[in-house]
């Protein structure tokens, strides 16, 4: 395990050669300078990567909407209309940039980019394979529960500084969701800190397996549960039909986002669909398994065991690009489902909204979480399913005996 | 280089600008936000002291204390502050007089 | 270096968040000042290694009070009344040049007695050696449940206690009639 990305290049031969190469070329010691030059790469790489994830999240949406509803979708720019999402920021980028005469000048300058920077710095801590995590912080789950509660403050402010009744609506609602399903997801998210015994994505990760009997969702009853409560709250949390009270078109024009215009709108959606996909790949990671790869494939042992003529570092590379799929596969069935039910289901109501999180969830997480607890101390963190199988093999062997 | 005086200078200043705002302001809402300042002066005085003189890990949980109480005394004097302005209709602090004759 | 660099931003961000919240004017800007300046608070504990102090810091501060604070503003609405409802002129909500005043004078007595207090410390204190920094979370962990178990459990009571309180004080009340 690594703990940052710098670290995972840093065991490849030529790197601390480049390192030295370039101290003696700079007449320093260049390591610090390398590290940071390195964080900065894969930082912009990450980045611009989720900013593409999240302009294809757009286009997604309106192809699976199209497909639902038995239409075409767009299909003009480009083939099957994929580069719709550019025509689209282009569009957003030329429109007027209008700020409304008794806003709050400055908060609508802030909230947006606070949206922004909120999911993007829930990024560095999401654990795209075991090389490739920009950097796996022991308070990894905890980190990303405080910050990703920054898009709820810029909810909040957008909503305030664009001086509408409807925004103020839309912001007021977002907040009050956003606060009160964060008890049922931090609630099951500590069910699983229980069953992985850490806080950090690599811990929680590595203590999975890569075959579907041994992800935590399958672990034991509570925790299949506590599975769909943490789906059903990070859809609340990222403002997702059902729970889309906050930009409901048909009562709230739209919602906290009404009066922002050209960039600063398209800041707001790009932070909505990245945040989705954060909240998938969470998602997966928690109880999916992450990126573990099932037969060994992900560490490289078994190319290293069938194909000794492969050298173990480019087996071990070969791994690696096998977790990053099977993690963002993971992730993009969650995202999947994520649209196929906003195109499914209808807008929940506000009162029936709170009831459904404090009257059921939270009840349920609570519950989830002492049952996991007692789970782990009677069965000594075995799964479910192992547990049947020993009990299977026990009476196939007590019967053998007869 | 940063030692522990550094810290301390920081959390004194943060620790003044809370005494300022909750003397200045007359809104309930901003003395309160003066509170946290102060409250966050006192926690980072707890965490400075644990780097840098006695490595045991108490002045961590007496930060962890300090956040959780400031948790607990926001969500009630919010809960006051809001239910003073239904009785009211103000968050002045002066309105609040009723103890006073 | 780069934890020097550190501090320094963020101990910027505390102090500057902390002096606006002084300064402004409007209090939905000081409440988003505070959240810089919480935001800088978690960057220094960063910097100190306590690094479940500082998600904990983001966690309540970010994703509940500033929200809450935000909340009650609104609620309260942003109004300004310059008169009390005798006629009589009240002091603006925000504060003026006196009681800005009487605010620094007192924080001026405050400073003498905490520089009084430092002083020794500032003079004859050397830095020792530090140990590199390392996971807190676990020690914590233990702790709390050791050392600490009753102030642990004390704190849970008194957030249950919160919670209960909070819901029952700004409860809807009927004006006439009702329970009373």
């Amino acid at each position: 395990m690594n703990d940052t990305i710098v670290s995972y290049l840093a065991q490849a031969p030529g790197y601390s050669l480049a390192v030295s190469k370039i101290s003696e070329i700079l007449g320093f010691d260049a390591t610090g300078l390398v590290t940071f030059l390195v964080f900065g790469i894969a930082v912009f790489i990450v980045v611009n990567v989720m900013a593409l994830v999240g302009g294809l999240g757009t286009y997604a949406e309106r192809k699976i909407s199209a497909d639902i509803q038995m239409r075409q979708g767009p299909n003009r720019v480009g083939p099957y209309g994929l580069l719709q999402f550019l025509a689209d920021g282009v569009k957003m980028i030329t429109k007027e940039d209008v700020t409304p005469r008794d806003a709050d000048k400055t908060l609508f300058f802030v909230a947006p980019l606070l949206a922004l920077v909120g999911v993007f710095m829930s990024l560095a801590v999401i654990p795209f394979s075991s090389g490739f995590t920009l950097t796996s912080l022991n308070i990894g789950v905890f980190y990303l529960l405080g910050v990703s509660s920054l898009v709820g403050v810029a909810i909040f402010v957008g909503g305030y500084a664009s001086n509408s009744k409807w925004s103020m609506l839309g912001g007021m609602r977002g907040a009050s969701q956003i606060i009160s399903y964060e008890v049922p997801v931090t609630l099951s998210i500590l069910a699983v800190v229980l069953m992985a015994g850490g806080l950090s994505f690599g811990t929680i990760t590595e203590a999975q397996g890569g075959l579907p009997h041994q992800w935590f969702i399958l672990h034991n009853p509570f925790s299949f549960i506590a599975f769909f409560v943490l789906f059903v709250g990070a859809l609340a949390e990222a403002n997702r039909a059902p729970f889309d009270l906050p930009e409901a078109e048909s009562e709230l024009v739209s919602g906290y986002h009404t009066e922002f215009t050209g960039m600063r709108f398209a800041f707001f959606a790009l932070a909505e669909y990245i945040e989705v996909f954060v909240l998938c790949g969470v998602c997966a990671a928690l109880f999916l398994g992450g990126y573990n790869v099932p037969f060994g494939l992900g560490s490289g042992d078994f190319i290293i065991k069938n194909f000794p003529a492969v050298h173990p570092m480019i087996a071990k590379q070969i791994g690696n690009v096998l977790q990053l799929k099977v993690f963002v596969l993971k992730t993009l069935a969650l995202y999947y489902v994520v649209i196929w039910i906003r195109w499914t289901l209808p807008r929940l109501r506000v009162d029936h909204l709170m009831t459904l999180c404090w009257k059921y969830m939270t009840p349920i997480a609570i519950f989830n979480l002492v049952g996991i607890a007692i789970w782990i101390y009677a069965f000594e963190g075995k799964s479910m399913l192992t547990l049947m199988a020993s009990a299977l093999s026990a009476m196939a062997g007590s019967g053998g005996g007869h | 280089m940063i030692s522990l005086s550094s810290y301390l200078i920081v959390s004194f200043a943060l620790f003044l600008c809370g005494i300022v705002v909750i003397i200045a302001r007359k809104n309930i809402i901003a003395m309160l936000l003066g509170m946290e300042l102060i409250l966050n002066a006192g926690a980072l005085n707890f965490a400075a002291y644990t780097r840098f003189v006695n490595q045991n890990l108490d002045g961590h949980v007496m930060s962890l204390f300090i956040i959780i109480i400031a948790a607990a005394e926001a969500a009630v004097g919010l809960a006051i502050v809001i239910r003073f302005f239904q009785i009211k209709e103000s968050i002045h602090i002066d309105d609040a007089v009723e103890l006073q004759s | 270096m780069f934890l020097d660099t550190m501090f320094l931003l963020s101990a910027l961000a505390t102090l500057g968040g902390a002096l606006m919240v002084v300064m402004s004017k409007n209090l939905m800007h000081a409440c988003m000042y505070l959240l810089l300046s919480l935001f800088g608070v978690a960057g220094l504990y960063a910097t100190l290694g306590a690094d479940f102090l500082a998600a904990t810091q983001l966690v309540v501060y970010a994703g509940g009070v500033v929200i809450l604070m935000l909340f009650a503003i609104m609620l309260t609405g942003g109004v300004e009344e310059f008169v009390n409802k005798f006629g009589i002129n009240k002091i603006p909500s925000m504060g003026t040049t006196k009681t800005y005043t009487i605010g620094a004078i007192v924080s001026l007595i405050f400073s003498f007695v905490i520089l009084k207090t430092l002083s020794p410390l500032f003079k004859n204190y050397s830095q020792a050696d530090l140990p590199p920094m390392e996971s807190t979370v676990e020690d914590i962990g233990v702790l709390l449940v050791t050392d600490h178990a009753l102030a642990f459990e004390i704190s849970s009571v008194l957030l249950l206690g919160a919670l209960i309180g909070a819901a029952v004080i700004s409860r809807p009340r009927k004006i006439n009639g009702g329970s009373k």
